[in-house]
């Protein structure tokens, strides 16, 4: 269901836990590895605590140092302005937990009726908040599917419009289910733990969850769970988008 | 609240401040389905303009704040919803909780800001963020339910008010990260179980866990909600500079709103008598019952409260 097109840009870091996010020599690496491909390098960046938010800018100036300079996919308001304080001579591109659009799976997989859909082609929703990340200097506009299916708008801001696929996040919390399985006792998990750093015990794995009110395939990794887009709802929103990044599996 | 008959019975429990919601006339007929705010319009609203209009007028000069915090609206809402939103403080709304940063940019842009409370549901968790909001002009914002102690005395910045959660309706994501609809059930409901790979003795620490977010299964100790509870806090929060407290239920029964109201009011005294967390645990206990949930902190939105209990608060 891909329209064709060629590899651009190579994403890595994390948009939901800042805990994952990757130390400087790895994203040297990343941005070595797309550099030597002669595409893009793409680091996203997750909702924040004071601490996340400080280990992001600590990433950041340490490009200074090595002559690094990413695209940077901001997911959090405190994120945009660092970059546009203390960094702007990285480009920064809105993510997609800008968009809080509904993605519930237990009614994604319902088809729309035809008015509902007719709907989804308008460019009126987030109308506002384009022209604003635009004069906040944001190139880039990206998200996953949502059941609206018109955020990333009709190209007239000239922001570029970025699709997530095939996953779609439903839900995450601080309160990680497998940081908690780490913890030794009741008494270091979910709100009582949230204070206690994280091992990241969750890299490269996702656990499938079964759930009788939605057919559509679910997973856990790590502290968000994501679900996979029902075909009818991606094509949809592929005709409005510049720029598709594919995810190889869900991953926080 | 959610009707105009509950204002005097909150006042003398000791509220000082109130929210309720409203949906705009014609709403469901453009919108169907789509909610105003975060919740149920049948169950949370309030009845009309008109029983807002004496919402405002008991209230006196207590503080009257209008919810329009859905996460999101589809086309052409934004645009009903700014303009309502500045027909309710022309009625005497003392400002706005907005999440959708559309909503926000528009009744920023129409010179409302300063009636503007960023909701929890925007999750402001970092100074950055917070100056970012206090940039277009807002008014408070509201904290996420999950955060720190130490954290909050991280995000609170000047020239902003500061509303954290101190009393019921946990909620098991962030909610401003939680992109399901609870018109089709709370999501968080089933989560946990169907999860492959994750050891059942964790399951079962994530069900315990689930279960004190709903007020124990839904219980009350004396009268008192048995939820999330953040009162022994209030001394470290008043020190950092938190304006307001969150009690949390607008859809709830009177009686739970009134004994919620009533032990908040309580413990803020105590408080702002001198009193520590230690006296404010036992002053809650003594009237809730359960101490056990205390001790051992199952209720605590701010459970590092009892890591502190030495430092100045």
């Amino acid at each position: 269901m891909l329209p064709p097109g060629q590899l651009r840009a190579l994403y890595f870091g994390s948009e939901f836990c800042a805990d994952l996010l990757p130390g400087g020599a790895a994203v040297r690496r990343y941005c070595a590895r797309a550099r030597s491909a002669g595409i893009e390098a793409v680091l996203l960046t997750p909702i924040a605590t004071p601490a996340g938010l400080a280990r992001i800018q600590k990433l950041l100036a340490g490009f200074a140092q090595t002559g690094e300079a990413p695209a940077v996919v901001f997911n959090d308001w405190g994120v945009a302005n660092l970059l546009r304080e203390s960094f702007p001579h990285l480009e920064r591109r809105a993510g997609r937990l800008i968009n809080r659009g509904l993605r519930d799976p237990r009614l994604m997989d319902q088809v729309p009726d035809a008015e509902t859909a007719l709907e989804a082609t308008g460019s009126e929703r987030g109308r506002r908040m384009r022209a604003h990340l635009v004069r906040f200097g944001v190139t880039a506009l990206e998200t996953d599917v949502d059941i609206e299916g018109s955020f990333l708008g009709d190209g007239s801001e000239g922001l570029q419009r970025v699709l997530y696929l095939p996953f779609a996040f439903a839900a995450s919390s601080r309160n990680c289910l497998v940081k908690a399985e780490g913890a030794p006792t009741s008494d270091e998990c979910f709100t009582k733990g949230l204070e206690i750093p994280c091992k990241g015990s969750c890299r490269g794995r996702r656990d499938r969850i079964e759930r009788a009110d939605t057919r559509l395939p679910l997973w856990r990794a790590g502290n968000t769970i994501f679900f996979e887009v029902p075909q009818f709802r991606a094509g949809a929103m592929i005709q409005q988008a510049d720029r598709i990044v594919l995810h190889g599996r869900p991953s926080p | 609240m959610r009707h105009s008959i509950e204002v005097a019975p909150l006042l003398e429990a000791g509220a000082d401040e109130f929210f309720c919601g409203l949906t705009p006339p014609g709403w469901e007929s453009r919108f169907g389905k789509a909610w105003a705010s975060r919740r149920a319009p049948g169950s949370a609203d309030v009845p009309d303009a008109d029983d807002f209009e004496r919402i405002v007028a008991k209230a006196g000069s207590r503080p009257v704040y209008v919810t329009l915090n859905a996460p999101y609206y589809p086309a052409g809402a934004v645009e009903m919803l700014a303009e309502f939103g500045a027909r309710l403080l022309g009625a005497g709304a003392a400002g706005l909780i907005v999440a959708d940063t559309d909503l926000l940019l528009a009744l920023a842009e129409s010179g409302h800001g300063q009636h503007l409370h960023v909701s929890s549901l925007a999750t402001c968790i970092n100074a950055g963020s917070a100056r970012y909001y206090r940039d277009l002009g807002v008014r408070r914002i509201i904290l996420p339910r999950h955060v720190t102690l130490d954290e909050i005395g991280q995000i609170l910045i000047p020239d902003l008010e500061f509303e954290v959660f101190l009393l019921n309706d946990g909620c098991v994501f962030e909610e401003g990260l939680c992109a399901t609809t609870h018109a089709a059930g709370a999501f968080c409901t089933l989560d946990g179980e169907g999860t492959e790979g994750i050891l059942p003795a964790t399951l079962e620490r994530y069900a315990f866990w689930k279960w004190t977010l709903n007020h124990s299964g839904c219980r009350t100790g004396n009268g008192y909600p048995m939820g999330p509870c953040g009162l022994c806090a209030i001394p470290r929060l008043l020190a950092l500079g938190v304006v307001s407290f969150k009690v949390v239920g607008r859809e709830a029964s009177l009686p739970r709103k009134l004994a919620s109201v009533q032990i908040a009011a309580q413990a803020l005294r105590l408080a702002k008598q001198g009193a520590g967390p230690k006296q404010i645990q036992e002053a809650v206990v003594a009237l809730r019952g359960s101490p056990q949930m205390c001790e051992e902190r199952h209720l605590c939105y701010y459970p590092d409260i009892w890591r502190k209990e030495t430092s100045a608060c």
